[in-house]
């Protein structure tokens, strides 16, 4: 017996189903104990609460909700939440991110000391106490009745107004995927290799599409307008209230605000390191054969810089979506708060949180997988630019 | 000396010329650097006059007297500082509070100084230091009365959970991290898969998951106060992240060590302790102190699983009463304690970064 | 240590191994005995299964099939049979891999302590002079980064040897070196030859395997084409590819 221990591969099959042994003892036991806990609770498992109605509402949606709907609309909704705001916050911050990044790796001292000072700052404060004071200080704000006008936005205690469109939910829908193809397909049209003509020779295509998109979205919003109604919707004070126009909940103002800062913080100095590890020798090079510093920063040191980043980008923004879940912090429904309530109110404990593990799993591979093409898209082929 | 008086004697139009091609090489440059200084000047003015010149001090200030001043109202700090600090712990006994936050802070400070990084070194201070945190907090022995954890608050219980994520998460990312790059294919695989669905999954689910769901699971005899299990579940996070950044450092040692190591009749386990870990640990080190600095900002979100930590005890400083116009004050002033926290420890994973960049060639 | 080997068994003895790399067949069906005090040099073209051969001596690659034989004990599963060979075989390595943690005193005293119990004074004493065989006692406090690549090779062999072993195996010890630190190394090794361990030299240096080797073996695509004393060796090679790679090695 103490010899065959001490044969490798008999210790090895022994070591490895010791090791499964203990983990299937854990999952097993837990699972059996929680089911067991549970039933004493008259919590039926099983999927089949999916189908049932809430019975709660949420105080944020893009999709219709009551309180009749099913879990298992509220689970859809909430990943929308989760997306709408995480997709506004990631933008929001890139953009910061990327301005702050070009602070900090301008040659002016002045513009880097504004970056760093941005980023330790911000970077140095957890993400939760931002959002708590973002959060006061818009229900600090002024009632409706007092509320500040800042250009076409009014801020007011019961969130931040703005201008709205007199037009069908899904014809904005509509108009925002054309927009967003108009601008991205001439785009594709000027880099792309897959037709047949040279890309130098497309303006016209490029400029056809850009202007066909513009136009169509354009006619989609105007063919969605409310009959009888001017095409923009001013929220103006009614009562002690405000009227029209799209409001901003204070819960959704604050995350957005606190996760767009945040993030931008952290964008910043992955912009900073991917312009770090770009060759001085590139730059010299550049210069040498004569590039402008705009040519050389937008033909060589921006796209060389984008590429050392998009890897950490990618973690980055997997860590931003994580961070919605801040939403019940402050009662902003996300999906988090949804999979939360729904373990309070329904008892659902594992199924909720199954579900929850499944739903994130999801966004991050998709995340993932949507950089794992860019890159792979932009990589440097072979490897002459290693040193 | 000559060339002393000479420089000397050329050095102001010189500074002037550098000024100038610093600053104004450009019209355009020119155009940011008074932009930027400008900004710069205001964000200073700002602040100084709001958190100083027309500020409020003393516990004596009332709030109509704040109101009236226009710029910060440090009367509410002044007045409930206690509570920021403490939280619900027992008036009386708050020195105690007091005590254990300076002993935690100690043993931070300490594990800072590189004489200490031997592993029973590093092991016996966080143990004696985390021993008199819990001695002084929770009572009981030696006279002292016995405060529940129910009762710990504040910058305290920050504290705490910090020390607590780290005493486990620490040990348990280096087991997790060795099991991870073992030869045997269902230990590796099986620990690669539970440290990739702790890493997908935001913190704050981990944290109510192990609050609301795990005491579920748990057997009769296991179940512990939420506390301890909410804590675990910070440091299972914890160690998840920090086990792929010791992999990383491991990856980092070339393989002639571990065989010229096996060459040698070394054990596993010393060539593991003696060999591996030292060169991956140094490797590591610069993202292990900022994992560190994620870890200690991350502890303000057990606020949401119900904890009394410094951030809610914060909401309650300015909550009640007549303070609730003075968010502000307290979320300045408690961001300034994360703030010399997480930005001393960063500015100092900086230095050593800098240091290892020189000494090592 | 002497007394626990018998002096008829030999020092290493490879029957009929073969070793895969998935389908890439490394090692073809090799046979070989090397006699205690014995010294063997292993020469061919690179990729030809050189050092793959010696590290199955020592375990650093595992056999897939075939035998081998260290100072009696087979080499198979049994942990304790591995562990027992590896403590009486010793190596040096092309890049050197000390321990860059560790001081030069600390890299040599490190396995005695651990793995032979010896207290540290007398570890220390022993790798005092193992160091001052190799010529740089004065460099026991240094770190190895500040060491010459050289000097490092040489600390490397005063760490082989603080081990005591029976075997000492040498991959390629001088191809990582620039040329003027080649020689400090071969002399330290031509002296370690007259001492009567038990040495198998993956090397090319030729001049070397002139002076010192009592036995030259070439080896290619995974098999041991040559096996012969150095003066038959390099004066009338029996095979047409030995002939080649010693006109490609020799002939400039």
């Amino acid at each position: 017996m103490v010899s065959l221990l001490r044969q490798q591969k008999i210790r090895n099959i022994l070591l490895q189903a010791l090791f499964a042994g203990i983990v299937l003892l854990v999952v097993i036991g837990g699972w059996r104990n929680a089911q067991h806990a549970l039933s004493s609770q008259n919590v039926v498992s099983g999927f089949g609460f999916l189908h049932k109605s809430t019975g709660w509402d949420v105080n944020f949606s893009l999709l219709p909700a009551s309180p009749n709907d099913p879990y298992w609309w509220f689970f859809v909704i909430g990943i929308v939440n989760t997306l709408f705001l995480g997709i506004l916050g990631l933008t929001l911050a890139t953009f910061i991110g990327g301005l702050v990044g070009l602070f900090r790796t301008s040659s002016n001292d002045l513009l880097q000391l504004l970056g760093r000072i941005y980023v330790d700052f911000f970077r140095n404060i957890p993400l939760i106490l931002q959002v708590f004071f973002w959060y006061s200080l818009v229900t600090n704000l002024p009632a409706p009745r007092n509320a500040m006008e800042f250009g076409p936005l009014t801020l007011s205690n019961r969130g931040v107004y703005m201008p709205a469109l007199n037009v069908g939910g899904w014809h904005v829908a509509g108009a925002a995927v054309t927009l967003l193809l108009a601008l991205a397909l001439p785009l594709w049209l000027r880099t792309t290799r897959r037709l047949a003509s040279p890309p130098e020779q497309r303006g016209a295509l490029v400029w056809g599409v850009l202007g066909g998109g513009l136009l169509l979205a354009a006619a989609i919003l105007l063919l969605g307008r409310a009959p009888g109604a001017a095409l923009i919707d001013p929220p103006r004070l009614q009562g002690l209230n405000m009227r029209g126009g799209l409001r901003v909940s204070p819960e959704f103002t604050a995350l957005l605000v606190a996760i767009g800062i945040y993030g931008g913080a952290y964008i910043g100095e992955i912009v900073r390191g991917g312009f770090k590890a770009v060759g001085k020798g590139q730059t010299e090079a550049a210069h040498s054969l004569g590039l402008s510093p705009w040519q050389s920063f937008s033909r060589i040191r921006l796209p060389l810089a984008l590429r050392a980043m998009l890897p950490i980008l990618a973690n980055q923004y997997i860590w931003l979506i994580k961070a919605t879940t801040l939403g019940i912090a402050v009662g902003f429904t996300d999906f988090f708060m949804i999979v939360a309530v729904t373990i309070n109110q329904s008892g659902q404990t594992l199924e909720a949180i199954a579900i929850l593990m499944v739903g994130f799993l999801a966004i991050n591979l998709s995340i993932a997988a949507i950089f794992n093409r860019i890159n792979r898209a932009i990589a440097l082929k072979g490897n002459q630019l290693r040193s | 000396m000559n060339t002393l008086a000479n420089s000397a004697a050329v050095a102001p139009p010189g500074r002037v010329r550098m000024l100038r091609k610093r600053y104004f090489p450009t019209p355009l440059q020119g155009v940011v650097s008074v932009v930027s200084a400008g900004l710069l000047l205001l964000i200073s003015w700002k602040l100084l006059d709001w958190a100083f010149l027309s500020a409020v001090f003393g516990a004596e200030g009332s709030a109509a007297e704040c109101r009236a001043a226009g710029g910060a109202c440090w009367s509410v700090i002044a007045n409930r500082w206690r509570i920021i600090f403490f939280g619900l712990y027992p008036h009386a006994e708050q020195w105690r509070s007091a005590l254990a936050c300076v002993a935690v802070v100690a043993m931070i400070v300490l594990s800072c100084v590189p004489s200490f990084w031997r592993p029973w070194r590093l092991a016996a201070v966080w143990i004696i230091g985390t021993a008199v945190y819990y001695i002084l907090m929770k009572g009981g022995i030696l006279g002292l009365r016995y405060v529940g954890e129910e009762q710990w608050g504040g910058l305290a219980l920050t504290l705490f959970i910090f020390v607590a994520t780290c005493l486990i998460g620490f040990p348990l990312s280096i087991v997790l991290a060795l099991l991870r790059r073992s030869e045997l294919p269902v230990i590796s695989r099986g620990t690669g898969l539970l440290i990739d669905a702790v890493r997908s999954l935001p913190l704050l689910a981990i944290l109510f998951a192990f609050a609301v769901v795990v005491p579920f699971m748990l057997p009769g005899w296991m179940q512990t106060g939420k506390l301890y299990r909410v804590v675990f579940g910070a440091g299972l996070f914890f160690a998840a992240y920090q086990a792929e950044i010791i992999r990383g450092g491991l990856q980092g040692v070339p393989r002639g060590q571990e065989e010229a190591a096996m060459a040698l009749g070394i054990g596993y386990w010393h060539r593991v302790g003696k060999i591996l870990l030292p060169q991956a640990m140094r490797n590591a080190l610069p993202a292990t102190i900022n994992q560190f600095v994620i870890g200690f900002k991350e502890t303000s979100l057990v606020i949401v699983v119900g904890f009394f930590e410094i951030l809610a005890s914060g909401n309650a400083a300015y909550g009640t009463g007549e303070w609730t116009f003075a968010y502000r004050e307290v979320y300045a002033f408690i961001a300034l304690i994360y703030f010399v926290f997480t930005y001393s420890l960063s500015r100092y994973g900086a230095y050593l970064e800098r240091r290892m960049a020189i000494s090592s060639r | 240590m002497a007394d626990t080997h018998p002096a008829n068994v030999p020092a290493v003895q490879i029957n009929g191994m073969n070793k895969f790399y998935g389908h890439f067949h490394a090692l073809k069906n090799i046979q070989l005995t090397v006699h205690r005090g014995e010294k063997v040099v292993v020469c061919g073209p690179s990729g030809s299964g050189k050092s793959t051969m010696i590290r199955c001596i020592n375990r650093l690659e595992e056999h897939n099939s075939g035998q081998i034989t260290v100072l009696g004990t087979e080499l198979n599963d049994d942990v304790a049979s591995i562990d027992g060979i590896r403590r009486e075989v010793g190596m040096v390595f092309q890049h050197f891999n000390l321990f860059p943690h560790m001081t030069v005193l600390e890299n040599c005293v490190l396995a005695p302590m651990l793995v032979r119990k010896t207290p540290r004074a007398q570890a220390e004493a022993a790798a005092m002079r193992y160091l001052e065989k190799v010529r740089i006692p004065e460099q026991a406090q240094k770190y190895p980064g500040q060491l010459s690549g050289g000097q490092q090779q040489r600390v490397a062999i005063a760490r082989s040897l603080c081990m005591e072993p029976e075997i000492l195996l040498f991959d390629e010890p001088t191809s990582a070196l620039d040329p003027e630190m080649i020689s400090e190394v071969l002399d330290v090794m031509v002296h370690l030859a007259t001492e009567g361990r038990t040495m198998i030299c993956v090397t090319h240096e030729m001049g070397f395997a002139r002076r010192v080797a009592d036995r030259v073996i070439f080896m290619d695509a995974g098999e041991i084409v040559e096996e012969a004393p150095p003066e038959t060796f390099f004066q009338s090679p029996s095979s047409e590819r030995t002939k080649q790679f010693l006109s490609q090695v020799l002939g400039h």
